[in-house]
């Protein structure tokens, strides 16, 4: 493969587009319904009248993307490897995907889950990064909340710290390994929604969205896949305090053959400036994987 | 380079200083890669007004309790030996200096 696009929302279809239409061998991995114009109205893009259904153009972009030659894969990236020159992209199936050149464009990540609790206790027993703090909750009993990847990850991470986990998630969204892989390690896995966090000083109970609850020390929020920042940072790349990666005028990151493109990049978070970055960062990245010395 | 502290360090390092902030990290923790460049800019810029230090939670578990830190990057926060109200998770530069500043 030549490139890699992560990340199937605005920037990423129209990087994989220019990227494809420039004969380069492009896959995208991202689920559509973690591009923030998902489920939503645009009306502030160009030559749109009235409203337009941000579902519907992701379908469209990724059709059109895929007329090129892009393959897309309807997956989470987990982690990414880098080699000298290479990346080799694992997804939440298992498989890897070695490119030449990668462009990140995962956009912003959305943790927050917003129920009763988890401001008050967030660094009291709420935590967002279970790879951060696994080591404070040794013999301790935690909750992981969170419906895909990184929830699954981060609940199998945590039995090799907690002496029981349970793994909140109602509506299931990741591969059958990943989910086997967790309940192999030992994770409960619960089919509720969390509700409410309690405690005192510090988290004591996670209240489920039937009533029932469970005693726990720490609740781990991971929802959606691996965040943006993680993944830059597997390839090298270290972000602003913000999550921003910075860029330059062609897109590139501050590492050779890693491109970003539209939210990842910082604000505006509009349409218009994502597709133009994602336009700038398949031209550029197809010119380098080519060998055009002048991009 | 912003000092290290540990478990023989830590006590003399807020006793000697009237304004202390303290960056609790740990290897495995990719936000505190990314706090880490603005605690060496806070160093450079609050010379002389705050002491910047920074402990390894891994290779100091004992403190790390002592002061019920359980999420990382936290940043401690001491003036005249008072310990004030942490800052837990990833901030933005003027936010940790206006606070430390504010004390």
């Amino acid at each position: 493969m030549d490139i890699v696009i992560i990340g199937a929302g605005p920037a990423g279809i129209q990087a994989a587009i220019h990227a494809s239409r420039g004969k380069a061998a492009v896959t995208m991995i991202g689920k559509r319904e973690n591009s923030a114009i998902f489920g939503t109205h645009v009306e502030n893009y160009f030559a749109i009248g009235g409203k337009a259904n941000g579902s519907e153009m992701l379908d469209v972009g990724i059709a059109q993307a895929e007329a090129f030659g892009t393959k897309h894969l309807e997956e989470n990236v987990t982690s990414i490897i880098k080699s000298e020159n290479m990346f080799t992209v694992i997804t939440e199936n298992g498989s890897g995907i070695t490119a030449k050149a990668i462009i990140l464009a995962s956009g912003v990540s959305r943790m927050k889950l917003n129920i009763p609790g988890e401001k008050e206790f967030f660094g009291k027993g709420v935590s967002y990064c279970a790879e951060c703090d696994c080591n404070f909750y040794k013999g301790k009993r935690v909750a992981v909340i969170g419906d895909e990847s990184e929830a699954a990850a981060s609940a199998e991470l945590m039995t090799q710290y907690a002496s029981h986990v349970f793994w909140i998630t109602k509506d299931t969204r990741t591969s059958d390994v990943m989910i086997k892989k967790a309940a192999d390690a030992g994770v409960e896995i619960i089919n509720e929604k969390a509700s409410e966090i309690k405690g005192k000083e510090n988290v004591k109970q996670l209240v489920l969205t039937d009533g029932s609850a469970v005693d726990v020390d720490g609740v781990f929020i991971e929802l959606g896949g691996r965040s943006s920042s993680d993944l830059a940072m597997d390839v090298d790349v270290l972000p602003d305090a913000d999550g921003t990666v910075r860029t330059d005028e062609r897109c590139r990151t501050s590492v050779t053959g890693v491109y970003a493109c539209g939210d990842i990049t910082g604000k505006p978070w509009q349409i218009a400036k994502a597709v133009g970055q994602g336009a700038t960062a398949g031209l550029n990245a197809v010119s380098y994987v080519k060998g055009n010395a002048g991009e | 380079m912003v000092t290290e502290l540990n478990e023989k360090t830590f006590d003399a390092f807020i006793e000697e200083n009237k304004v202390v902030l303290i960056d609790c990290w740990a290897p495995w923790c990719r936000p505190c890669r990314m706090i880490a460049p603005i605690i060496e800019e806070l160093e450079a810029e609050l010379k002389g007004k705050v002491a910047v230090a920074k402990l390894n939670t891994d290779d100091n578990q004992g403190i790390a309790a002592r002061f019920g830190i359980n999420a990382i990057p936290t940043l401690l926060v001491f003036k005249e030996g008072v310990m004030h109200e942490p800052l837990v998770g990833l901030r933005p530069k003027e936010e940790i200096k206006e606070y430390v500043m504010s004390l």
